[in-house]
């Protein structure tokens, strides 16, 4: 038997092939039809959402709620919050992963073994939200209560293990003659890691960053309590979640559809024109790592 | 410990000109943030455990905490829910991953964007898609309800998000749709390690689709296998951010599950104040279920290794 090409083919096979395309195709409209629903319904106006009906587009299409979300309901405030805090947060996995990384691929130190096996152990310790509560008292108490920095700094923490396995596992296939190498023509260790390890680690630093990003800009239940006081330092997530329980619920359907939307663009545009990094950071970090 | 070469040839030189100094110097960040962000509240966790404690005074209550636990409906109640909710997500959300990544690594055409569709979900905020799924679910404006009675399914409004009956598959329903992406893509992984030879060959001996998947697929990926229902599992069991924007854990507590009910005690609800020693005790209890889950389930994977 040969190997299936186009002619060879059988009848049989070309029909199981159209009903397995069939079911690929309706889950991807399941799958699609959440996000579409609420882009699109983000243009309807507010009459129409509250009457509801089966319509996926937009009788009329209006930008209304965006200028009403962002001019009254502060979601300029919340837009520029999230993009701090994913880019803080990036930036500080950037940073953080390829220095632990790099160390821990390339340096012997006593303890070594221990400390790898407490960022392994408290991948999967989780005592849950317990976690936030003495994190919070210790950012009171710090006076970091009131900036978005301490919501970095944990939404970094919190994930740092898997991106420094990423580069770790990354550095593993860097040759050490390289390192050697720029050791004999007078490197510090510092050197090497800035001038040759930072340049080579680009295509897991890319991986690295798309995940923090999306990880700071999903962040959800730490800035919610993080900003449980102040309403101007919330994060699109918070921002347009808050006004489901807000009482009048009902009233601001239009909002939350627009709120949600701009929460959802960025990050879909990043991840369209980068699946890839995405879906590679995720079997190299999780179950490789 | 072995010392590296280059590093003997130079032993005469003081750690701070090999880079023993700059190496430790770099791991500084990562080894705060390990003992700040992950390590400091675990220990926290044991300090209030005899302790009432409302996030403003605490005082000692001895062994009242765990006695009002052995007591505490809602807490156990939730203990079931958590597990209803993992056994009725994984029993979906594992076959679909599975077949979606068969059928993925089969290239039919399009498979590309249709791994890029199916993954989509896990890269938007479980929040915000939460809020877009109960926008789905209202009772009276609602999508599914108006697509369910336009096709003659339903006549009356279903309240998903609102009835003791339904809810907890509302909630399951979003946890499917945001989840199997991210195990396809794992199963991916797994099926792309499976040497093509053992398929071509069991081609030639005549084997159909079904028997290759189940005799050589399905025992070939079973190290894989292992570890994906693992994280699964211990997944599914710490799951509550959708369901905090969702239903709160209602209605009537029926979709409370540990972790959320844990975070309202932590926190204090509209209604509550904090109690956080309570929740430090439930905390520790819900994280033992978690770990004596994946025993029972490591032990589990071990015994069927033995028997295939």
């Amino acid at each position: 038997m040969k190997k299936s090409s186009g002619e060879v083919m059988s009848t049989g096979t070309r029909i199981s092939r159209a009903l397995l395309f069939l079911f690929m195709l309706i889950i991807a409209v399941l799958t699609l039809y959440p996000v579409l629903y609420v882009v699109f319904g983000s243009f309807k106006q507010n009459a129409e959402l509250l009457v509801g009906g089966t319509n996926l587009l937009p009788k009329v299409w209006s930008i209304q709620n965006f200028i009403d979300a962002w001019n009254g309901a502060d979601f300029g405030v919340y837009t520029i919050n999230s993009v701090l805090l994913a880019v803080g947060v990036m930036v500080l996995s950037l940073f953080n992963s390829s220095m632990a990384g790099y160390v821990f691929a390339r340096k012997e130190f006593p303890f070594k073994k221990l400390l790898y096996g407490l960022f392994v152990a408290f991948m999967f310790i989780n005592v849950g939200s317990v976690s936030l509560r003495p994190l919070f008292e210790l950012a009171i108490s710090l006076n970091m209560n009131t900036s978005l920095i301490s919501v970095i700094i944990i939404s970094a923490g919190g994930a740092q293990a898997t991106y420094i396995f990423l580069v770790n596992g990354y550095m593993r296939t860097i040759p050490k003659e390289l390192d050697e190498a720029a050791t004999i023509d007078g490197c510090t260790f510092f050197q090497i890691y800035y001038k040759i390890i930072l340049p080579v680690l680009r295509p897991i630093m890319a991986t690295v960053a798309l995940l923090s990003f999306r990880g700071g800009w999903n962040e959800y239940i730490l800035p919610l309590v993080f900003t449980m006081t102040q309403a101007e330092k919330r994060p699109l997530t918070v921002g347009v979640t808050m006004l489901k329980n807000a009482g009048d619920g009902a009233a601001a359907w239009n909002i939350m559809f627009a709120g949600a939307t701009i929460s959802i663009i960025p990050i879909l545009l990043i991840y369209i024109f980068s699946s890839k990094h995405f879906i590679e950071g995720l079997t190299g970090g999780a179950v490789k790592g | 410990m072995s010392k590296p070469k280059a590093k003997e040839k130079f032993s005469f030189k003081k750690s701070l000109a090999n880079g023993d100094v700059t190496a430790m110097v770099m791991l500084i960040p990562a080894v705060l943030m390990l003992a700040v962000v992950s390590i400091y509240p675990f220990l926290w966790m044991f300090r209030y455990l005899m302790y009432d404690y409302n996030g403003m005074t605490s005082y000692f209550s001895g062994t009242y905490n765990f006695t009002r636990m052995l007591e505490d409906k809602i807490f156990w109640e939730s203990v079931g829910h958590t597990f209803e909710y993992a056994a009725l997500k994984l029993v979906f959300i594992i076959p679909l991953s599975l077949i979606m990544a068969e059928l993925m690594v089969q290239k039919i055409k399009g498979s590309g964007i249709f791994r890029v569709i199916y993954f989509m979900p896990t890269i938007i905020s479980t929040a915000i898609s939460a809020l877009v799924f109960s926008f789905i679910f209202a009772a009276y404006n609602g999508v599914l309800n108006a697509v369910l009675r336009a096709t003659g399914i339903i006549d009356q409004n279903v309240n998903w998000l609102g009835d003791k009956n339904v809810a907890m598959w509302a909630v399951i329903i979003v946890a499917i749709w945001g989840g199997f992406g991210n195990y396809m893509i794992y199963f991916m992984s797994g099926l792309s390690g499976i040497s093509k030879d053992v398929y071509e060959s069991a081609m030639v001996d005549g084997a159909s689709g079904l028997t290759t998947f189940f005799r050589i697929t399905l025992p070939m990926l079973s190290p894989m296998l292992k570890v994906i229902l693992m994280l699964a599992i211990t997944g599914a069991f710490k799951d509550y951010e959708s369901i905090m924007v969702l239903t709160q854990g209602g209605p009537d507590d029926r979709t409370q599950v540990m972790f959320l009910y844990i975070y309202q005690l932590i926190f204090g609800t509209a209604t509550t104040t904090p109690q956080i020693g309570y929740a430090c005790v439930l905390s520790l209890v819900a994280a033992l279920i978690v770990g004596i889950v994946t025993a029972v389930y490591l032990l589990i994977a071990k015994k069927l290794d033995d028997v295939v």
